[in-house]
């Protein structure tokens, strides 16, 4: 069932078993679980079926610390999220990511990667995605030009990635939710406020308001927060009636921990012998590759140097940087002779000839498809940093939410780990013989400082920590906020740690775990 | 005439001994100290980025800054255990390098101190 929330009657009471805030990926990934249960589940979406600036503008905030996108940008408020312009990279996370690292503070979630393989396994039909194979092995049997670069795996080793077409969780799954007997959907209804009881020990309700200043509860036996990263702590921080710093914040944790993926150009790569080295393995195709690798480094050598994890892609130089005469590797005492022999009227064999056959041979008969330079692109996780946060604004918005402010943070250990990471890389490509690899000079200079291209994979997670200690985490290992029995949180909100790999497929694998909790809970 | 088991074996050690130093000596002669001034990064960086590298890394490391210095240092990086029998082509000892972590990061390249020596080496002789 859907009905907009617009023409509903000031006042009214919503009710149903679950009620889920939010109809993104985690968000649907949930709904769609219970279609055809015999509970009722209330999901809630600010926006509506298409894109509206005036609600895509509820996400305006302010931009402290690092510079980062525009927040209204960076989520798209309407049915289906951002699904709407993701470009349906997945790739599931390390074990390593799950551990407690002693070089890396706040780090360890309260699940192992294993707990999450069924769920991840299940996660890759709603994103449209191949088996749930990603060693590279299985890749190679499926075809004879896809072949790692010979790298020791115990140094650098290929992370697979897969590629959804990329699903539009609007348009494949409205059909299913709104037709489904026991899901009603209400769109255009902004949650304002998470009503806690007399004793904060559980939600009582939601209230909802409209922009013809309507305004209606929302009452069910649990609730889930789904609303992506930021808004799920705005929406916590700004249900500060009853608790005055906001809902589940009773040891100020809502907010903080605020993680992006730094993706930027890092290094390059020259290959020593690029006839002879199979680079397809790494390669984008977009709409076509079903599958690719990143080169990441190993569990062992980040315990080693005491890094993060992280991986870095290939990218074929652009044509400016492919296109080289032979001339132009020629050492000049070759050029010389060269330029006096076609002078003297090409006597004789050519001095590149005479000179050096067997790599003059390998220069005149090398195809010219055969890529050389690639640029090298980092995707790291970003150290988990309670300095990095959301908070509230003094500014409101036009329902008379608080808007967010942003202070994305980094450390010393974040930029320590992309440097080390490349000079790790380029020794092992030293090593192994494929080639050798250049730092950016940015990566040469303190450890403090970041370049203007600064960026992120346009990923949030963070703010509403996944621990066991109440005083270490917002949730604890079932999604559920400490202290509050019935309320959930849903996306990658949760995460303890980042991660190298892109957020999406983890976080409809987590969804479905607390989706199956849930059923447990409310049998 | 026959030769006793022991007589036999001293011959053949002597010959192989004698061999391979007998090729390990060719190192040093002006042909190799030239080939030494030619790093396969040539070929795949090009003239212009090793010299540019050379030029750094004598910068860097100023104690090395002639052809003669650059030269033995690049000779005594070699494997010292057993010098009158082995020694290893450039490529094994630059593949040693990184595989021991002897390496250098020199205008952003990571390099092994072999072939950043011959960098050096390359950058004065053109």
């Amino acid at each position: 069932m859907h009905t907009d929330a617009r023409t509903l009657e000031n006042g009214t009471v919503i009710q149903g078993d679950l009620c889920i805030v939010g109809a993104g990926a985690a968000g649907i990934s949930i709904a769609r679980e219970w279609t055809n249960s015999p509970l009722s589940v209330v999901l809630l979406e600010g926006g509506g079926f298409d894109l509206e600036p005036e609600m895509q503008d509820l996400y305006r905030g302010d931009i402290v610390g690092q510079p980062y996108y525009p927040l209204q940008a960076a989520r798209l408020h309407y049915f289906g999220g951002t699904t709407g312009h993701w470009a349906g990279w997945c790739a599931t996370y390390d074990p390593i990511d799950f551990e407690t690292r002693s070089w890396v503070p706040h780090s360890g979630w309260p699940i192992r990667r294993e707990e999450l393989d069924p769920f991840y396994a299940r996660a890759q039909k709603i994103l449209d995605l191949g088996p749930y194979e990603y060693d590279a092995e299985y890749w190679v049997k499926r075809d004879k030009e896809l072949e790692p670069l010979p790298l020791d795996p115990n140094t650098v080793w290929t992370k697979m990635w897969q590629f959804s077409p990329p699903t539009r969780f609007g348009t494949k799954y409205r059909n299913a939710i709104v037709n489904a007997r026991n899901i009603h959907l209400y769109t255009h209804a902004n949650v304002c406020e998470v009503e806690a009881n007399e004793g904060l020990s559980a939600v009582d309700g939601l209230r909802v308001r409209t922009f013809d200043a309507k305004e209606y509860r929302v009452k069910a036996r649990c609730y889930v927060l789904a609303c992506s990263t930021i808004q799920n702590a705005r929406l916590l921080l700004a249900s500060n009636r009853k608790a005055t710093t906001g809902l589940g914040n009773a040891h100020d944790l809502v907010g903080r921990y605020f993680m992006e993926h730094l993706e930027m150009p890092s290094g390059e790569l020259v290959l020593a012998k690029p006839q002879s080295t199979k680079t397809k393995m790494y390669m984008l195709d977009f709409g076509v590759t079903k599958a690719r690798g990143e080169l990441a480094l190993s569990a062992q050598a980040q315990k080693e140097h005491g890094i993060l994890n992280g991986t870095a892609s290939l990218e074929p130089g652009t044509l400016g940087e492919q296109v080289q005469s032979t001339f132009q590797f020629l050492p000049p005492q070759t050029l010389k002779a060269m330029m006096a022999w076609e002078k003297g009227g090409r006597v004789g064999p050519p001095p590149l000839i005479a000179s050096s056959p067997s790599a003059a041979i390998a220069v005149l008969q090398a195809p010219p498809a055969a890529p050389r330079n690639f640029h090298l692109i980092t995707r790291q996780e970003q150290a988990p940093n309670p300095n990095s946060r959301v908070t509230l604004s003094t500014e409101k918005d036009p329902l008379g939410m608080p808007r967010v402010r942003l202070d994305w943070q980094l450390t010393e250990l974040d930029k320590r780990s992309i440097r080390t990471y490349y000079k790790v890389l380029g020794q092992e490509m030293g090593r192994s013989g494929v080639g050798r690899v250049q730092l950016r000079d940015w990566l040469l200079s303190d450890d403090r400082t970041w370049p203007s291209f600064l960026s992120g994979g346009w990923h949030h997670m963070g703010t509403t920590r996944m621990h066991a200690d109440s005083r270490q985490g917002v949730v604890d290992a079932n999604c559920r906020v400490h202290g509050l029995g019935n309320l959930y949180i849903a996306g990658a909100a949760v995460y303890p740690t980042a991660g190298s790999a892109n957020p999406t497929l983890t976080l409809v694998a987590l969804s479905l775990r607390l989706s199956d909790y849930l059923r447990t809970k409310l049998r | 005439m026959t030769l006793d088991r022991r007589r036999f074996l001293q011959l053949t050690a002597g010959g192989m001994v004698a061999s391979l130093a007998g090729s390990a000596c060719t190192r040093g002669t002006g042909e190799d100290a030239q080939a030494l001034a030619q790093p396969a990064l040539l070929e795949m960086l090009g003239p212009e980025r090793t010299r540019e590298i050379g030029t750094r890394y004598r910068g860097a490391v100023p104690r090395e800054n002639t052809a003669a210095r650059l030269r033995a240092a690049i000779s005594s990086s070699q494997d010292q255990r057993f010098p009158w029998i082995w020694r290893r082509s450039i490529e094994e000892q630059i593949r040693d390098d990184f595989a021991a972590g002897r390496t250098v990061v020199v205008g952003g390249w990571v390099l092994s101190e072999t072939e950043a020596r011959q960098c050096a080496l390359y950058s004065l002789s053109v």
